[in-house]
């Protein structure tokens, strides 16, 4: 250790100089040189900077306590704000010449549904939703003027559905001046389907397909069509609503397996149901008897129903049932009976039966009672539809249900190989399976193609030409009773894609011009016309 | 306010958080008591019938817990000091019982272990 004192004088400097401390701090080897390195040029570094001092003074800043600028939002006022649903715009122009989605179109539908009846392509029927499609391809006729177009939507309609919650807040709802709806040609032939089963046959159907391509809307659309129908309409709007214990829960007595009914929700769904069905509902009066837990008046209509067991939770699972038993009941009009998020009600709930273990969703009494119609279990006496949506963005993945999906869609298009379960693979449900029914979809199948036969046999085309009334050319081609049909929905065709940026562009909200590569260009970077995409790039990531 | 088992619960309070307060019922019993009387994890106090409630005190009183779990707990840590074994012992000195370093931090042994364990 070097000494800091001068060896010559023992006299110690008033004040080390930093050069020193510098080269005396240094031990080893090549002192002195790295000392005289060091005394050549002046050393910067003068001690640490951030080195506390005591007495020192440092700069202090107070935090501000945060302004509190008007009062903070009422309880719920944040989660009313988030689901709000915007459906005007007043900033938008209005766009001329726009038609609605009215009795009158679903009528052309109608009328063509029975041409092509009548021109022997019931066979379209019977292949199911896809086959409809590929017929649809070269001869589409009288909505041939429609698809690709924007129609808007009725006032009465509009009602009907807010109250069911068909709009959602992640559609773009707020940027037009009216709500629209783009016709494409699977909801033409959606359309089609529903006014067939108006006359008995049920339409079971599950629409899929990728984020962002219209799935949701495409329910909206079915919706749509039923309410200017005169259906009655009871929808799930979020089946993950009815899933993920969020609501109270209670075991129904005398059920086996025990069924868990939901009180307020199902309270909270009565009510909607009567609000959008209002028209309809206040002119059904009560035809059956019910035995209710309260006293019921025998000349009541169904909306008074409604009410009676939206007001109380406690009763309303027993008034749901009675309301439906009605719907059931002779002479009634179609049911549609729709539910968004499939893949939420096709695995384990969040709620938990006594025994601490998780309840299968289908065993709450709402999710129960909506399997049992789209698997066919129970029928739909009227005639009307069964919809799901499945939910591709936000929702658990239920492997059953993907590979139900994929198999029902093979069978349908007539697929000799039919992907099998990978045996490999757990976590698969089998009352997944046995609600949509591959086994009973492949029986079906074949029956079908017999139907197919034996329906473009001359005898019974002769049938169908003979019969001049609508309704009985209908009846004679109804959809096999079997599978649960799959829709698998793709990006818009570019026809539909300039339909619905030409609106756009009308309303507005797309500020330029809508030529053919414009279009291409805005298709191509949607992934092929995945709507959602197409949407984005052309109003929402506008700079 | 809604009185569960002698204590005093804010109606606006969720019920699984109110059962977690009592000493020995953490996630896993509020669980299983919530399943058994089938009420869902949102369940506000206020929101439940006067019955359930009832109930739910039932349940309570049949288990070990507060007092009860906490003598038990106390009486095993004298067993072991009365047998003279080195847990106890361990125990009695407030120092690490199972084989920690006790060269730098036994706050939480200082802190807890001790004949008369409180909690």
């Amino acid at each position: 250790m070097a000494n800091t004192n001068c060896l010559r004088c023992l006299a110690r400097p008033a004040f080390p100089s930093p050069n020193i401390l510098n080269a005396t701090t240094r031990a080893g080897m090549g002192i002195q040189r790295r000392a005289a390195s060091k005394l050549a040029k002046p050393s910067n570094t003068q001690g640490r900077k951030n080195e506390k001092v005591k007495g020192q003074k440092t700069l202090r800043i107070k935090k501000k306590a945060p302004v509190k600028t008007g009062k903070p939002p009422a309880p719920g006022e944040r989660k009313a704000m988030r689901k709000r649903i915007v459906l005007s715009n007043t900033n938008a122009l209005e766009v001329e010449g726009l038609r609605e989605l009215d009795s009158k179109m679903l009528g052309e539908w109608e009328e063509s549904v029975v041409r092509e009846l009548q021109a022997g392509e019931d066979d379209l029927v019977m292949q199911g939703a896809l086959g409809l499609l590929e017929g649809e391809g070269g001869e589409a006729k009288g909505e041939a003027k429609v698809v690709g177009k924007v129609v808007a939507l009725m006032g009465s309609t509009v009602d009907s559905l807010r109250a069911v919650e068909a709009f959602k807040t992640t559609q773009g709802w707020g940027l037009f001046r009216r709500p629209g709806l783009l016709i494409r040609e699977e909801s033409v032939a959606l359309s089609k389907k529903l006014i067939l089963s108006e006359e008995g046959g049920v339409l079971r159907l599950v629409i899929d397909g990728e984020r962002g391509t219209g799935k949701s809307l495409l329910l909206l659309h079915a919706m749509a069509t039923a309410f200017v129908r005169g259906w009655v309409v009871v929808n799930i709007p979020e089946a993950q609503e009815v899933t993920n214990a969020m609501n109270d829960y209670a075991p129904l007595p005398g059920t086996t397996p025990t069924l868990y009914s939901q009180p307020s929700y199902t309270a909270t769904w009565l009510s909607q149901i009567n609000k959008a069905n209002l028209a309809l509902l206040s002119e059904m009066e009560l035809t059956l008897t019910h035995n209710l837990p309260i006293p019921l008046q025998s000349n009541i209509s169904l909306s008074r129903l409604c009410e009676l067991g939206a007001r109380d939770p406690d009763v309303a699972w027993p008034v749901f049932q009675a309301f439906w038993a009605e719907l059931m009941a002779e002479g009634r009009p179609p049911v549609l009976l729709s539910l968004d998020g499939l893949s939420n009600v096709m695995r384990e709930s969040a709620y938990r039966a006594p025994d601490v273990s998780l309840v299968h969703a289908h065993d709450l009494a709402i999710v129960n009672h909506f399997v049992g119609y789209l698997s066919g279990e129970k029928e739909l006496v009227n005639g009307g539809a069964v919809l799901a949506a499945t939910n591709r963005s936000h929702a658990p993945r239920s492997k059953s249900l993907d590979l139900m999906l994929t198999q029902l869609l093979e069978a349908q298009v007539g697929e000799e190989e039919i992907t099998e379960k990978d045996p490999f693979e757990k976590g698969y449900d089998s009352r997944v399976e046995w609600a949509l029914g591959v086994k009973e979809a492949e029986a079906s199948v074949e029956a079908d193609v017999e139907g197919v036969e034996t329906a473009s046999s001359p005898s019974s085309v002769k049938e169908v030409k003979k019969e001049e009334n609508v309704e009985a050319a209908v009846e004679k081609v109804q959809t096999v009773p079997g599978p649960v049909e799959v829709l698998k929905l793709k990006g818009l065709s570019k026809v539909e894609a300039r339909g619905l940026m030409e609106y756009w562009a009308k309303s507005g909200v797309l500020r330029k011009t809508v030529n053919e590569q414009e279009v291409a260009e805005k298709w191509a970077l949607a992934g092929k016309g995945v709507v959602a995409e197409i949407e984005r790039g052309a109003l929402r990531m506008r700079i | 306010m809604v009185f569960i088992l002698g204590n005093n619960f804010l109606e606006n309070r969720l019920l699984k958080h109110c059962l977690e307060t009592f000493y020995g019922i953490g996630t896993k019993h509020s669980t299983r008591i919530l399943a058994k009387f089938s009420i869902f994890p949102g369940a506000r106090v206020g929101q439940l019938p006067t019955k359930t409630i009832n109930d739910i005190t039932a349940e309570l009183s049949t288990m070990t817990i507060e007092t009860d779990l906490r003598r038990k707990m106390r009486d095993n840590i004298q067993r072991l000091r009365d047998m003279g074994s080195y847990r106890g012992r361990r125990h009695a000195m407030g120092l690490p019982v199972r084989g920690q370093r006790t060269r730098s931090q036994i706050l939480t042994a200082r802190k807890l272990n001790r004949t008369d364990r409180a909690n």
